[in-house]
């Protein structure tokens, strides 16, 4: 298993969840893959891909089929497509190695241009996932459910289950506050994300990382800690997408669809896709 | 600067010992920029073992042993060290769960490269030592002249 690796020109997406009857912008995951490809970038597709975890696999034959062919092709061609497992594709850690051209990884260290850049999903510092494993899982399969009523069932218990993590998080830390036990002062995070993932982008960002990059709260964001390091979250294909671009160690943060509709934020010279710029 | 508890960042100039071979300290380090140097003393020499660059950890045999210091580290270039102190290793370890990976894995590669440097010791010793033995029957051998060189026939005048 390579978890370090040095990569020029790289595409970081998260939270795809292909397979998961919500997942609808099929034709835009489509349009990303063979942006990459021309543009000579590498992928990371960081963590719940393919949703393991609420599978529906007509979905996700559906989903999968227009990108594949073009996912394949990318090594014959010097590049690389990582895939970094999360909590609803947990089941691929069974395959941490290279699978049929994709290298799967727990995480991904990469170094570009001088910079050192962390691609990692998320849900290990997630600490409801981390606390309550069963719970957590028993909820997903609640979700799967859900879904199979309705995408709007589904959002509802989504957002209720958010909230509830948030009343079950706060509570006790309003009280800590209280009797001076926690700081006043909340640390820098992503605006409505929980608490342990900012930390945890602090904690992994001082090993020596000037960018990290989770996935997992769907909710897209960027945030410079005042040690140097930037921690961007990728958001996921449910709404609008995010995307991470490196180049050389510059970065580029923003929505796909600028990407893939404005064009290629460090264009080539010749950007034809047969170029030898990948790791 | 606010840092998560348990760390802390020191800075370190060009040739300053960070840890000395011996100390009982018992900090372990990660390098967040420049690269240091690993040196030991061997018979009164200055030896470089490796150099490590960012993102390397160092000093957490002594954390993890509570043994001294086995070697001396010191900066190449200026560096830049998260220090983690010994009460808030198992409070880092279940913050981020792949600092603890990392840290397995590293010490993975440095057993294996150690593996490596042993078993190429031992075959170049054992060929040594071949040579020396095979060195030594054929003088033993020319001595008594029991054995010689193979010679083509004829190659010498003498025939068979």
């Amino acid at each position: 298993m390579r978890t370090s690796v040095q990569e020029d020109r790289l595409l970081v997406v998260s939270d795809i969840h292909m397979g998961n009857l919500l997942h609808r912008p099929r034709k835009a995951f489509s349009q990303f893959v063979q942006f990459a490809f021309e543009n000579r970038y590498s992928v990371c597709l960081n963590g719940d891909g393919i949703d393991i975890a609420q599978l529906s696999m007509s979905q996700l034959n559906a989903d999968l089929s227009p990108s594949l062919p073009l996912l394949s092709r990318f090594r014959s061609v010097g590049r690389s497509v990582y895939y970094t497992v999360g909590n609803h594709d947990i089941a691929l850690e069974h395959f941490l190695s290279d699978v049929g051209g994709m290298q799967v990884v727990p995480f991904l260290n990469v170094r570009s241009g001088d910079r050192r850049i962390r691609v990692e999903h998320g849900h290990m510092y997630d600490e409801m996932f981390l606390k309550h494993p069963w719970l957590y899982f028993q909820i997903m399969s609640i979700g799967k459910l859900a879904i199979g009523v309705s995408p709007g069932v589904y959002d509802a218990l989504h957002r209720f289950m958010v909230g509830m993590l948030g009343m079950v998080e706060g509570v006790p830390r309003f009280f800590r506050r209280k009797v001076g036990t926690e700081e006043l002062e909340a640390p820098p995070g992503i605006p409505g994300e929980r608490q342990c993932f900012g930390l945890a982008a602090q904690s992994v960002g001082l090993r020596g990382f000037d960018v990290v990059t989770f996935g997992h709260t769907h909710i897209p964001g960027k945030v410079e800690f005042e040690f140097g390091t930037t921690y961007f979250n990728t958001g996921a294909w449910f709404a609008g997408p995010w995307c991470l671009a490196i180049h050389r160690g510059n970065t580029w943060f923003g929505p796909v669809a600028d990407l893939t509709t404005d064009g290629d934020p460090f264009p080539i010279d010749g950007g034809d896709a047969s170029g030898e710029l990948g790791s | 600067m606010k840092l998560p508890t348990g760390f802390e960042i020191h800075e370190f100039d060009d040739g300053e010992i960070i840890v000395r071979e011996g100390d009982e300290s018992r900090e372990m380090f990660i390098i967040r920029t420049g690269s240091v140097e690993v040196l030991k003393h061997v018979a009164g020499h200055e030896v470089t073992l490796t150099i490590l660059e960012r993102g390397s950890f160092f000093g957490e045999m002594s954390l993890l042993e509570g043994l001294p210091r086995s070697a001396t580290v010191r900066a190449r270039g200026n560096a830049s060290l998260a220090v983690l102190r010994p009460g808030s290793l198992l409070v880092q370890l279940r913050r981020d769960p792949t600092f603890a990976f990392e840290l397995l894995q590293q010490m993975s590669r440095r057993v294996r490269e150690l593996n490596d440097q042993l078993v190429f010791k031992v075959a170049t010793a054992e060929f040594g030592n071949r040579l020396a033995r095979s060195s030594f029957m054929l003088s033993a051998a020319g001595e008594y002249g029991a054995v010689g060189p193979e010679k083509k026939s004829g190659e010498d005048g003498h025939g068979g």
